[in-house]
């Protein structure tokens, strides 16, 4: 029998995993930088948690809903900062994710800072496991299709989509659609397994955790947004062992990885390439476009 | 109280600024986002606090140390962190940078210690009042020391054969590096004086807020970072105006719309600006070449 | 270069592995109980005590003293063989003050190093995190710090050692008025559970008996409070309650005297921390605030914990010291009431009456919450005074 702690630490990884494949879409394979993913993961937390809650859904749906909220949000923030490139869109959406938890901070309705308690548990290891598989289906159908290949011209030259004919802000605002549907997903998971949710977790460390999980595991590789999620969930507790020294050889950690493996644990390198098979080619490739940005 | 208001903000808007520069001038060359200057100007604080009362060095002596402690800090994390990884991808670049950040943070926690350290004020308190307008001695300091370190660093920048050469990097790394210019130099002075601007502004953050703590980077460092982006990152004057105007922002939510919106309000006027300034205030037109 | 790489990747994926296998290290036997010496049959049985709580990020300074009273209690135990046979073994788990974070720490306790009781965690958030984990464990917990209005209904497992932030606040605020004759209230209060609790309570009080000008917010870890002061000095009110921790208390204090604005400043058990003076200096001099603990207390308990506390950790215990040395000192009690097992120890904290403690006599109540006095203090020439 597997213990409580193990089981936690494995749901945490597949919530992760949620986050970070979702993530991977909106950075890794369209190259748009969002540092607001726990926004999304918040708006769909809450929602889901006041459906449960407030309006007596039963699970799946209470979890679709937090998804579509998210997901909607995700189109209406889309779409006026999506014309925003690099470095001004990654801090516009930063600026939003603030907002928002600020927002939480202060609603009657969410509990404001004393946080939202007594959500049903109705997230299982089955849940998480049927949750990860569902999101990495619908992205890898998103990915192998005309969409997919939209959005990776958009990353590779944006101008040149353009000019192929490639309608780049509407395609854009589908995959931070898309990115912050699952975000909500992997929300609703989070609170109904917690049973408890407060903003305080949802601030811009969170989303540069999410964002770390991606560039670690390799840009545009879900294999490996998947590894990088696995790897940051499970080092902090790993490194309990540490205990003073925790942080501290996990910031180092970082860095040596990052050192080691720029182009991420799967992300290709720019002299390799051409190895790997041809149909898992665009699920599976590093990107290291970004440079342009 | 308006002005009175405007004053406030306009302080803690020079301190922002004094933060954004380090961002803007290390963007401008290597276009990183230095994630870990928050921490460089916590480590200033530390080393002009430490200096100040457990050595009694004269307070304008140590904050000069600071600043030349916290640029030797900035080199050595160019070094380590950033420099392997300049052919690299930038957010490969900006992870290193975030792990950086949260070593050097439980670097000093771990030496210092979370309780906070008192960075008593070197000058006798004193408040020149008149009817509309209440300010501290202390607080004209601030004022006066961020405001000469930003026109140093202009002349710098602008006048001198290194900020010259800063300048032309900027531009188009490979190129200066053919007119010989040492690229790596020039690199290695841009994290020194950035981090030295950095350190500047925590030791007075210190001695206005009276204390020094290992998490004092986070917040200050957010905030620099988005008004170096608010001012169009990468520009000098934007950051400048970019750090005044974010400091502004805050106060007046603050004390008109409400204290409980007072981040959120600021980031909105953000994301507005943005919204009609897709590159900042000062950020030029960015023309993409096919 | 690519080999070089390579070879490191390796290096680091071994150093991963390594942390793995050496694995909870942590336990850190809490030195004080004898090697049993030659001669001596009797067994010692290790019994484990965890304690959740940020060690590091912006609350550390909080969790680190919960975890250095806990480990004094525990030594202290240990030295005088209280619970015979017993050896109380200390491991302390990190939240960073996240409390999905401490929800792992408190999993981690239960599962993994199987502890009997658990002195946690520390912000409202962690302990409203953990309550369904120990729940479901059925693992005993007390939050020394933990003030958030109901957190333990409903949870016959977790329990909690301080001030209820409506009792103190409403006193406080008819103190204010009656005793001290104030009229008009400013209110400035940190957006977080505690700030949030204490201001409802003292405004509501205060709105009975005064009038309350203005209510203003900060966030936590908030340094520049000058447009919250000059809103509120606009309004002119006699008293500032500032609703919040000891750093910013101080710093809000330093910069009303920054503005030229002398106002009597109002606080609660949050302010009581030595470094409140230090911050504040001067301009924290006349400020007012309701406490569970005094260390000028003549009571020999409290100067034998204040001395041995500040030999071992060189500073003064704050607030949250003095409470976690009182939780840890009620488990200690219930383990030599009731036994030391999980079941046990429950229910010995359920039936904690009059308990002598260092933060006054103390007695948890069905729901778990806690009974306590509440002291009045004065910070008087760089001192506590207390005044009722």
């Amino acid at each position: 029998m597997i213990s409580t702690y193990y089981l936690q630490i494995i749901i945490l990884a597949g919530i992760n995993i949620i986050m970070a494949t979702s993530l991977n879409l909106i950075v890794g394979y369209t190259g748009q930088l969002s540092i607001g993913h726990a926004a999304f993961m918040s708006l769909g937390a809450y929602a889901s948690a006041i459906a449960t809650l407030h309006l007596g859904f039963p699970f799946i749906a209470a979890l679709l809903f937090g998804a579509v909220v998210a997901g909607l949000f995700g189109v209406l923030v889309g779409i006026p900062t999506l014309r925003l490139k690099g470095d001004y869109l990654a801090i516009a959406t930063l600026g939003f994710g603030e907002i928002v938890r600020i927002i939480f901070l202060n609603l009657q309705i969410t509990g404001g800072a004393v946080g939202l308690r007594g959500i049903p548990k109705q997230t299982t290891l089955l849940w998480v496991i049927a949750a990860a598989i569902f999101t990495l289906f619908v992205l890898r159908r998103i990915l192998n299709s005309r969409v997919g290949r939209a959005l990776i011209a958009i990353r590779e030259d944006e101008t040149a989509a353009e000019s192929m004919g490639i309608n780049t802000m509407y395609f854009k605002t589908l995959s931070f659609g898309v990115g912050a549907f699952f975000a909500g997903f992997g929300g609703g998971l989070f609170a109904h397994y917690f049973r408890y949710i407060h903003p305080n977790v949802f601030g811009f460390m969170r989303s540069i955790e999410h964002l770390c999980m991606v560039v670690l595991g390799g840009l545009g590789n879900m294999w490996g947004a998947m590894l990088g999620a696995v790897a940051l969930t499970a080092i902090p507790e790993l490194l309990r062992a540490g205990a003073e020294y925790r942080l501290l050889a996990y910031g180092a950690i970082l860095v040596l990885m990052m050192r080691a493996r720029p182009q991420g644990l799967l992300g290709e390198s720019e002299q390799t390439g051409g190895s790997i098979r041809r149909k898992i080619r665009i699920f599976s490739r590093g990107a290291d476009t970004l440079k342009k940005t | 109280m308006f002005i009175q208001q405007l004053v406030n903000g306009i302080i803690l808007g020079s301190i922002y600024s004094l933060i954004a520069l380090g961002y803007t001038m290390v963007y401008g060359i290597i276009m990183l986002i230095n994630f870990a200057h928050g921490e460089i100007y916590m480590f200033g604080a530390f080393a002009g606090m430490i200096l100040v009362v457990f050595y009694n060095v004269p307070f304008f002596l140590a904050f000069l140390l600071a600043m030349a402690f916290a640029g030797l800090v900035g080199l050595t994390v160019e070094y380590l962190a950033y420099r392997p990884l300049r052919r690299s991808s930038r957010l490969a670049a900006l992870i290193s940078a975030i792990g950086a950040s949260i070593f050097l943070q439980n670097l000093a926690l771990l030496i210092m210690g979370a309780r906070p350290y008192t960075f008593p004020s070197p000058f006798i308190p004193k408040v020149y009042q008149t009817s509309f307008l209440t300010i501290s001695k202390l607080e004209l300091i601030i004022l006066a020391i961020s405001f000469l370190l930003m026109f140093a660093l202009t002349f710098f920048i602008q006048k001198t054969k290194i900020g010259k050469a800063m300048r032309a990097a900027a531009q188009d790394m490979d190129t200066a590096s053919l007119m010989g210019i040492n690229v790596n130099l020039i690199i290695s002075i841009t994290f020194l004086v950035g981090s030295a601007l950095g350190a500047a502004a925590g030791v007075m953050v210190g001695i206005y807020f009276r204390t020094v703590t290992p998490m004092m980077g986070l917040m200050p460092g957010l905030k620099g970072f988005v008004a170096a982006v608010l001012g169009g990152i990468g520009r000098i004057p934007g950051a400048m105006l970019g750090g005044l105007l974010l400091g502004v922002a805050e106060v007046m939510a603050a004390a008109y719309i409400s204290s409980q919106y007072r981040d959120a309000a600021a980031f909105a006027i953000l994301i507005l600006v943005l919204f009609f300034k897709p590159t900042g205030l000062m950020g030029s037109f960015m023309q993409e070449k096919v | 270069m690519k080999k070089y790489r390579l070879t490191m990747f390796i290096v680091l994926v071994l150093c991963m592995a390594l942390l793995l296998t050496s694995g909870c290290s942590t336990q850190q036997a809490a030195p004080g109980t004898q090697e049993p010496e030659e001669g001596t049959v009797e067994e010692t049985v290790d019994v484990k005590v965890g304690t959740v709580g940020p060690l590091t990020g912006g609350a550390a300074t909080y969790g680190l003293s919960v975890s250095n009273a806990v480990q004094i209690a525990l030594e202290e135990a240990n030295e005088n063989n209280e619970i015979p046979g017993v050896n109380l073994v200390q491991i302390s788990e990190d939240s960073e003050g996240d409390w999905s974070k401490a929800a792992n720490a408190f999993s981690k306790l239960i599962d993994q190093d199987n502890v009997n009781v658990i002195i946690g965690a520390v912000l409202s958030s962690e302990t409203a995190a953990g309550g369904p984990i120990v729940m479901d464990g059925e693992v005993p917990t007390i939050s020394p710090t933990s003030t958030a209005t109901g957190l333990t209904e409903g949870n016959p497992y977790l329990f909690r050692n301080c001030l209820s932030d409506e009792v103190q606040a409403s006193q406080l605020a008819e103190y204010a008025v009656t005793e001290l004759g104030l009229k008009r209230f400013a209110i400035l209060y940190t957006n977080n559970d505690y700030g949030v609790a204490l201001k409802d309570a003292f405004e509501a009080t205060a709105k009975e008996k005064a009038e309350v000008v203005a209510v203003e917010a900060f966030m936590d870890g908030d340094e520049h409070f000058r447009p919250q002061l000059t809103s509120i000095q606009q309004k002119e009110p006699d008293a500032v309650f500032v609703a919040g921790y000891y750093t910013e208390a101080a710093k809000i204090a330093q910069q009303a005297a920054e503005q030229a604005m002398s106002i009597q400043i109002l606080g609660a058990d949050g302010f009581y921390s030595p470094v409140l003076v230090e911050i504040g200096q001067d301009a924290i001099e006349g400020a007012t605030f309701t406490a569970g603990f005094f260390s000028a207390d003549p009571n020999p308990v409290v100067q034998s914990f204040v001395a041995r506390y500040t030999e071992l950790f060189g500073e003064e215990p704050d607030m949250f010291a003095a409470q976690a040395y009182d939780a840890a000192r009620i488990v200690i009690e219930a383990m030599k009431q009731n036994g030391t097992d999980r079941q046990a120890i429950r229910d010995g904290l359920a039936e904690t009456k009059d308990f002598p403690g260092i933060t006054g006599l103390t007695s948890i109540d069905e729901e778990g919450d806690t009974l306590k006095e509440v002291l009045i203090l004065k910070v008087v020439d760089g001192a506590f005074q207390r005044l009722r």
